[in-house]
Order: structure tokens, then C-alpha cells, then sequence
């Protein structure tokens, strides 16, 4: 349907236009507290478009496309007619990289099949005192995007998420573990395993509580437990964040900002995972952009808009709903040392860093990530889920206890990598020991 | 529609059947800097469908398309078959109601040209940028809505309703050197464009603050006296104690129910919490909760005492309780989930100042930048804090972060002032991928003996 609409867009934008059609299928199961509870099917779809008209920018979105889409373009043009001009290009055809990102498989599960995950993993999972909540979630989507210049692309997508969490209250003591395994297919019984195991060593470590240690110390981040030191970095290498001032990072590409052993990267065309797709949002061809390179900044992320701004090219990183603009957004971050990723099945907590801690944290989850100034760097939070490290080993849990640091400072010396690297939500990266983490007790 | 809702529920197979169809207009417009960052217009629609079979589970089904309306109750009923579940569920009675509710449109924003809208928040985002040259970066939002909503349900229940929200938020970003503060102001009613008029000293004040909060050193981190103004204990109550009076996480949890079973005490005599889901003109009141279970006003706490908690029909039933109103969903893509509403800590006794009096040191802690609780611990980012010296307010604090555990400090909440008002915020609660679900908050001016305050992070750049 994005076709006509496009055509008259262009008779009425003189600047041309763009749009994004996405049809969506989702089935999800849920097990609540050990019991299955229910399950439910939804379809969505909506079209979002936007206009150049005498060089402002307009935006409209609908999920009323049963009818016509004349209310949204002009919804579109209305909205233009207050935007500030931008010299915003639409960009012509290319070709677009080969990506498997459909799975027959995930896509014709049933959902018997579905529950059956479930069903076994509650079996795995369950315990005297204990009470267990699964969900399991499969989508197949459609995505067309096109724009004035002749550019388009199309693909079908699949996306799996299954999530446990395993609680236990004893008395005032609230413990909840949770782990999930998330990909474009559907997942063999060796990563359904991975989960069991993950939630079950976290809690056998848990169920000892010990006193928290106090001051500058070594901390081991798990791959769960890493969000507080990532999220300053990568909202300081938004291309929007650097347009509007607010970015540490901004002027400092080519610097050698961080330590040798720390480089991101953000892949959109990684086998698998359910944030790939071989064009953005904005007809941009995905690709493998390096963000950071052995400790030198390389590259901001970019949308067409926030390109245009900064005078660049946009990174193919366009993410775009059925409301709203499109805004620069990542797939599939990637934290490797210096590009040579560590081998995966390190089962062990902390993957093999623990035996060069003698008295530290394995941080797994914080209360409050995201609260406040996050892209200043600075972060203090109470611990969710710790473990306390004596002379190379996991002695117990610990409560009440917090971390503070900056992650700018952190990042700039990595005490080590740990063997574990594995996919946590969109983000693969091993465990990371960092030095001189502030720890308090409460 | 109502009569094509109840055409679609009479073909249904299922023991119970609920639908839900909603048409949603809205508007946002966004500034940044001076610059317009967007201003669009959106159009929502869909429908939703749960039900209930004898030994079956939830099957539920939404669609953006009514022409599927049909279709998908069957599949709601196939779905609903196919998930079996031991006990069954069970639903708390309600009676049957019919009702055609027109909320106060309070000026109907979608007769308001979107020039207008921009026109509006240009000015407030003004009131930001002009306060001082270091105000280096701006966010200011206006979002309105109105959404038509039709509910019917298998036990009798048709509902048709015209529901307004209205929202405006201003962040301004003040900078010196490396050090960067932010001010914050924030408004959400359940009204439309009238009440959004001559709000411009709001805005102005968080930018005042932004910029005073550049020369304000960093609370020194450890224990203190800590009072809360009635914004942060608002959102204090809602995290802390709010969220565990839901009853969907205990009604099937042995050690949960244990751990909140009714006539625990909570807190000191003088602590009384509710949540008021038919206070009028706040906005997370509406007349029937998504379930068409009628709001009212829930006491949580009595005199220091758990009294009473949140509940879904289901969760009621399984409770032996009776329902409560509170089963809600942000839209048509979910189903109906224990939330609160308007959550309080009521009135006590007193002013500001009987507060501080006997104080020699101590945190004084206004706004709220976020907060959020895990289990029984919770961590709050106040927009500021002022000292409290010898029983007088001194010095403007920055960065003050409260966290500890609930229990602890609830128990330690010894003084509630008189001067309770409700906070009507924008933003909104987040729950089991459901956000952002309209709610207030309200409190007066709360005194923690003591609680630890955080804050001494030792400073960096890049």
C-alpha cells in the first residue's frame, strides 16, 4: 500500500517523500506462577510517512489503513508546514546486503510447540518454596519501506523471546532471578539449557547472604549486569545527543578515549538476531558500523535528519514506528577486545575473572539504571543482584550494598575479560572486570 | 460499534467474553533548543478480545483492523480452549453496567489546529531559553489525545466513553565548564486545552533551578533526617508501597501473600495510604476500570496497618475480595493488569515547619528525576535537595539519590504534615511492558527519621 500512497506524495510534496509499512503477527504464552495462564495472538499494522514540502519536514502515522490514506498525508503535510527546513535527501536505490532474517522454523511453531518451552522449562526450573513466571513471545513481521527517489526495500522478519524468572520470598527477603533467550529463530534445547543453567547457578550463589565489602574495589560486571557502565557511551555516540551539545564524546573521533581493550560495534546484519535487517527504516542499506576501536572513537550513529543537521551521512541507523519520526537508534551492539571475541560457554559466574578478585563484587542487576544524568557518566545505584568475591571465589550474596563510579573514567582501564560473552537483550558482550568501582554499604 | 460489540460477544463460544475497541486522535510537538524538533498528528485504532472457557485459560487477541473483530473473537475462543488450566480461573461478581461517559473535554483539543499547539509550547519552551545564557539545551513537549472507547462484556456491561489527556513537559539543561544540571517541569491532566493556559511560571522555575543547581555542591552521602515534599512522597508511596499492594503478585504466590497478609503493620499510626481510582479530575481517574468494574476508593494502609489491596476481578476471586477497580490497560494491544491509579498518602497533621523543627541536620528532598523499586529496595533521584540546619532550610544540594529498603523505611516515616496535595505529573507507570499508564500521585510534606541518602560520586568527564 506504500506505493500509491508514495505517488501522491510526490504530486503534493515538492521536496518528495518517504514511508515505512509494517504488519505485525505476534503469539505469547504466559506461565504465571507456575501455572499457564494464558495466550494470545495480536496483528498490527500501520504506515508512517513523511513529506518534504518547500524544504520542511512533515510526519504523520496510522494503524486506520483499512480505508484511505488520504487523512495521513495530509496529516503529513499539515505537520510540514510548521517544520523548520532541513536539507534532508532522500536517498536513491542500492543494493541491499543478503541477511537471512526470516525462520520457518519460528515462524510455523505452533502454539503447542510454544507452550511445550514453557511446560519444560517450568520443570527445570521449579523448586521447593520457589515460584516460577515464563513467557514466551514469537513474531513475524513485514516491512516495506520506499521513498520518492526510487529507493526500497522489503523483508520478512521472525523474532523469539522466552523469559524465566524464578522467585523466592522468605519472609522479608525478596529474591528474583531472571535470565531470557532472545533470537530471530527459534532456539535449540542447547540455548533453552543455557537459560536453565544461568538462572539456576545465580541462585544456588544467592542463597547465602553475606555482608558487603566497602570502598574502591575490583568489580566484575556479568553480561545482565553491565547496562550502567554501557548506557553513557552509547548515548554519547548518538549523532543526535553530539548535534545538540550534550555528548563527552563530540569532537573527540580519532582520540583514544578508552582503554585498548574496549571497541564497540553496532551490526545490523548479525546472523540470527532479531534487530537485523538489511535496510533501516529510511531505505538505508544496513551494514557493520565500528563505534569504537581499540579505545579510539570512530563513529557516531546517524538517521537522515540528524545527518543532514550534522552535514554526514546517515549510518543506516533510521528506526522508525508507525508514530512519531524516525530517530537514530542501534541493532545489535557489540563489546569485544580490540574485534577478537572470547570463546562462548564459560558457564561459571563471572566467566573465569573470579580467580583474580580477592576481595570484590560480582555485580548482576542495579535498581535505577537510566535515572538522572546518565550521559555524564557518573552512576550510583543500590545493587539488585551481587555477589560478594573473597580470595577467588563467590562467597554469598549481598544486600544492601551500592556501586558508584564514572563510566568514562572505568572504561579507560579493563582489569580483564571473562570468557561468558553472550547475548544480554541486544547487547553481546562477556562479563568485564573494572577496577576502583566505589562500593558502599547501606 | 456497541451494537456491533454485542452482535460479535453474542456468537462467542466462550464462558466469558470481553471486547474493547478503541479510536484514539492525538497530537505531540516537540522543541529542542529553539528548534521545532517534530509536530505530528496520529491516529490509533483497534480492538481487543479475552476470553474465558470452562477449565481453559486467558486467550486474548488484538488487531488493529475491526474489520477482524469477527475473526478474532473466534480466535480469542480457540485460544482460550487450547490453554488449560488447573484450578480454573475465577471471576469476581460485578454488577452489570450500562453508561455513556463524556468526560470533560475542558476545551476539545482536536478542534485546535496544530499551529496553535506549537504556538503554545514555543512559548513555554521561551520561558525556558530565556531565564538565563546558560540554559544551553531545551526539551519541551505538548501531547494531547482523546480517545473514544467502547467496552462490552458477556455479563451485561456496555460502556461508551470519550476520554481527554492532556500533557506538557519542560526540561531545561543548564551547563558551566563540564558540569551540566537540568530542571524539570512536568504537567498531565485528564482535561484538554483549557487547563494547559498561563502555565508559563512553571516552566520558568525549572529553568531557575537548571541554573542555581550549577553553584549547589553535592549532598555528602550517608545517613539523615529526610523530608520529602508531597511530589517525591507522592512518587515515593507509588514505587515503594504502591506496586506490592497489587495483588496479581500474591494472589498465587504462598510466600508473597505471607509476606503482605492483612493487619501487618506497615508503618507508624500515623500513616494512612489509598488509592482513589474515582477521585474527581485527576487523571488517572475514569469512571470504570477496563474490566467495567466501577473505580472507588481503596484504603491500603490504616493507622500503620496493611487494610486492603489492588485487585482485578480475577485476582478478587482468587482472594475471596471483592474487586476493586483497578484491572487497566494503556491501550487496546493489552490486556487489563492490576495498576493503581490515583495513589495517596493522606493527609496528617501540622505544617512544613513542625517538620524540620527539631532537625539539626538533615535532607530536604523536592521533585523526583525517576525512581524505581526491585523487590524491596528502591533507589529516587530528587530534582533537588535543600539542607536542613539547626530547624531552618539552608543550602541548595544537588545529585541527592534516596535508596534503601521499603520496609525500613516505611516504618520509619514518624511525621506526616497537613498540607496533602495532589501531584498532577505527566510521565506515568510502567508495569510488565504497559507503559506510560496515566496515575497521580498525592501526599503532603512526609518526614523519614532517617534514610540513607547517596550522592557523593566521585565526578568525571570524558
Amino acid at each position: 500500500m506504500i506505493e500509491p500512497l508514495l505517488e501522491r506524495a510526490r504530486r503534493r510534496a515538492d521536496g518528495g517523500a518517504d514511508a515505512l509499512w509494517r504488519q505485525v503477527e505476534r503469539t505469547s504464552v504466559a506461565f504465571e506462577w507456575g501455572r499457564l495462564k494464558a495466550a494470545g495472538v495480536a496483528e498490527e499494522a500501520g504506515v508512517n510517512v513523511r513529506v518534504r514540502h518547500r524544504g520542511r519536514v512533515g510526519v504523520a502515522g496510522t494503524t486506520a489503513v483499512d480505508g484511505s490514506t488520504d487523512d495521513v498525508l495530509a496529516r503529513a503535510l499539515a505537520s510540514a508546514e510548521l517544520g523548520e527546513s532541513v536539507d534532508l535527501a532522500f536517498p536513491g536505490p542500492a543494493p541491499l546486503p543478503a541477511l537471512a532474517s526470516y525462520f520457518d522454523r519460528a515462524a510455523n511453531a505452533s502454539l503447542d510447540d510454544l507452550i511445550g518451552i514453557g511446560r519444560s522449562l517450568l520443570e527445570r526450573l521449579e523448586r521447593e518454596g520457589c515460584r516460577v513466571n515464563v513467557t514466551i513471545e514469537r513474531e513475524t513481521a513485514e516491512t516495506r519501506v520506499a521513498n520518492s527517489a526510487g529507493a526500497a526495500g522489503a523483508y520478512r522478519s521472525t523474532a523469539i523471546g522466552i523469559s524465566a524468572e524464578l522467585w523466592r520470598i522468605a519472609g522479608d527477603d525478596v529474591l528474583a532471578i531472571g535470565d531470557a533467550v532472545e533470537g530471530a529463530d527459534l532456539p535449540g534445547d542447547d540455548a533453552v539449557s543455557a537459560l536453565v543453567g544461568s538462572v539456576n547457578a545465580r541462585f544456588e550463589h544467592a542463597l547465602r547472604v553475606v555482608a558487603p565489602p566497602q570502598g574502591a574495589l575490583p568489580v566484575i560486571f556479568t553480561p545482565l549486569g553491565l547496562s550502567a557502565l554501557m548506557l553513557p557511551i552509547t548515548q554519547a555516540l548518538s549523532g543526535k545527543a553530539v548535534l545538540q551539545g550534550i555528548s563527552p564524546l563530540a569532537a573527540r573521533i580519532g582520540e583514544q578515549v578508552f582503554d585498548t581493550r574496549f571497541s564497540l560495534t553496532d551490526d545490523a546484519l548479525r546472523a540470527g538476531r532479531a534487530a537485523s535487517r538489511p535496510v533501516d527504516d529510511e531505505c538505508v542499506p544496513s551494514r557493520t558500523t565500528c563505534l569504537v576501536e581499540r579505545g579510539v572513537v570512530r563513529r557516531f550513529v546517524y538517521d537522515l535528519e540528524t545527518a543532514a543537521r550534522a552535514g554526514t551521512q546517515s549510518t543506516g541507523h533510521g528506526q522508525r514506528t508507525i508514530f512519531g519520526k524516525p530517530v537514530p537508534g542501534y541493532t545489535n551492539i557489540v563489546i569485544g577486545d580490540g574485534g577478537r571475541e572470547k570463546g562462548e560457554g564459560g558457564d561459571e559466574l563471572g566467566g573465569g575473572l573470579l580467580r583474580d578478585v580477592k576481595d570484590g563484587l560480582v555485580v548482576d542487576e542495579l535498581i535505577g539504571v537510566g535515572q538522572g544524568n546518565v550521559i555524564g557518566g557518573a552512576f550510583s545505584h543500590p545493587v539488585a543482584l551481587a555477589y560478594r568475591v573473597e580470595r577467588g571465589a563467590i562467597s554469598g550474596r549481598v544486600k544492601d550494598a551500592a556501586v558508584a563510579g564514572n563510566a568514562y573514567h572505568l572504561w579507560k582501564r579493563v582489569g580483564g575479560y571473562g570468557t561468558d560473552a553472550r547475548w544480554a537483550g541486544a547487547r553481546y558482550t562477556p562479563s568485564v572486570l573494572l577496577d576502583g568501582v566505589s562500593v558502599a554499604r547501606r | 460499534m456497541i451494537d456491533r460489540l454485542t452482535a460479535a460477544l453474542g456468537r462467542s463460544r466462550a464462558d466469558y467474553t470481553e471486547i474493547r475497541v478503541e479510536r484514539t486522535w492525538s497530537t505531540a510537538v516537540t522543541f529542542r533548543g529553539r528548534r521545532l524538533e517534530s509536530a505530528t498528528a496520529s491516529e490509533d485504532q483497534g480492538g481487543f478480545v479475552r476470553a474465558l472457557s470452562a477449565g481453559g485459560g486467558w486467550g486474548i487477541a488484538s488487531f488493529t483492523s475491526l474489520d477482524r473483530l469477527e475473526a478474532m473473537v473466534a480466535r480469542a475462543v480457540e485460544l482460550s480452549r487450547a490453554v488449560r488450566v488447573t484450578p480454573p480461573i475465577r471471576l469476581a461478581d460485578v454488577a452489570p453496567h450500562q453508561a455513556d461517559a463524556i468526560l470533560d473535554l475542558d476545551g476539545d483539543v482536536r478542534g485546535i489546529p496544530i499551529a496553535e499547539k506549537k504556538r503554545l509550547l514555543e512559548a513555554y519552551n521561551g520561558e525556558l531559553l530565556a531565564v538565563s545564557d546558560r540554559v544551553v539545551d531545551t526539551v519541551a513537549t505538548y501531547r494531547d489525545e482523546v480517545s473514544e472507547y467502547w467496552y462490552v462484556n458477556s455479563d451485561g456491561t456496555a460502556l461508551h466513553e470519550l476520554r481527554p489527556e492532556v500533557t506538557l513537559s519542560g526540561t531545561a539543561v543548564a551547563r558551566r565548564d563540564g558540569t551540566i544540571e537540568k530542571g524539570l517541569e512536568s504537567i498531565g491532566l485528564r482535561r484538554g486545552w483549557s487547563s494547559v493556559q498561563d502555565k508559563a511560571a512553571g516552566f520558568r522555575q525549572a529553568a531557575e533551578r537548571a541554573v542555581q543547581l550549577l553553584d549547589a555542591p553535592m549532598v555528602t552521602g550517608g545517613a539523615y533526617p529526610v523530608i520529602l515534599d508531597p511530589e517525591l512522597a507522592g512518587v515515593f508511596i507509588h514505587e515503594a508501597f504502591g506496586h506490592l499492594s497489587e495483588a496479581d503478585f500474591v494472589y498465587e504466590n504462598p510466600q508473597a501473600r505471607e509476606m503482605m497478609t492483612l493487619g501487618r503493620r506497615f508503618g507508624k499510626p500515623a500513616l494512612n495510604v489509598g488509592d482513589n481510582g474515582a477521585a474527581p479530575g485527576l487523571r488517572g481517574t475514569l469512571p470504570f476500570d477496563d474490566e467495567g468494574t466501577p473505580t472507588q476508593d481503596t484504603p491500603l494502609i490504616r493507622a500503620g496497618i496493611l487494610v486492603g489491596r489492588l485487585h482485578s476481578r480475577e485476582t478478587a476471586a482468587t482472594m475471596g475480595e471483592r474487586a476493586t477497580g483497578n484491572a487497566r490497560a494503556i491501550s487496546f494491544r493489552h490486556p487489563p493488569i492490576v495498576r493503581m491509579t490515583n495513589t495517596y498518602i493522606a493527609n496528617g497533621q501540622g505544617s512544613f515547619d513542625d517538620l524540620i523543627r527539631d532537625v539539626k541536620v538533615g535532607v530536604y528532598a523536592c521533585g523526583a528525576f525517576g525512581g524505581q523499586t526491585l523487590l524491596e529496595n528502591f533507589s529516587f533521584t530528587a530534582a533537588y535537595g535543600r539542607m536542613i540546619r539547626d530547624g531552618h532550610l539552608a543550602e541548595l544540594v544537588k545529585d541527592v539519590v534516596l535508596a534503601g529498603n521499603l520496609f525500613q523505611t516505611l516504618d520509619r516515616i514518624d511525621h506526616i504534615a497537613g498540607d496533602f496535595r495532589w501531584n498532577q505529573m505527566g510521565g506515568g507507570c510502567g508495569k510488565g511492558g504497559q507503559a506510560p499508564l496515566p496515575v497521580t500521585e498525592g501526599a503532603p510534606h512526609v518526614r523519614i527519621e532517617e534514610a540513607l541518602v547517596g550522592g557523593d560520586v566521585p565526578a568525571g568527564s570524558a
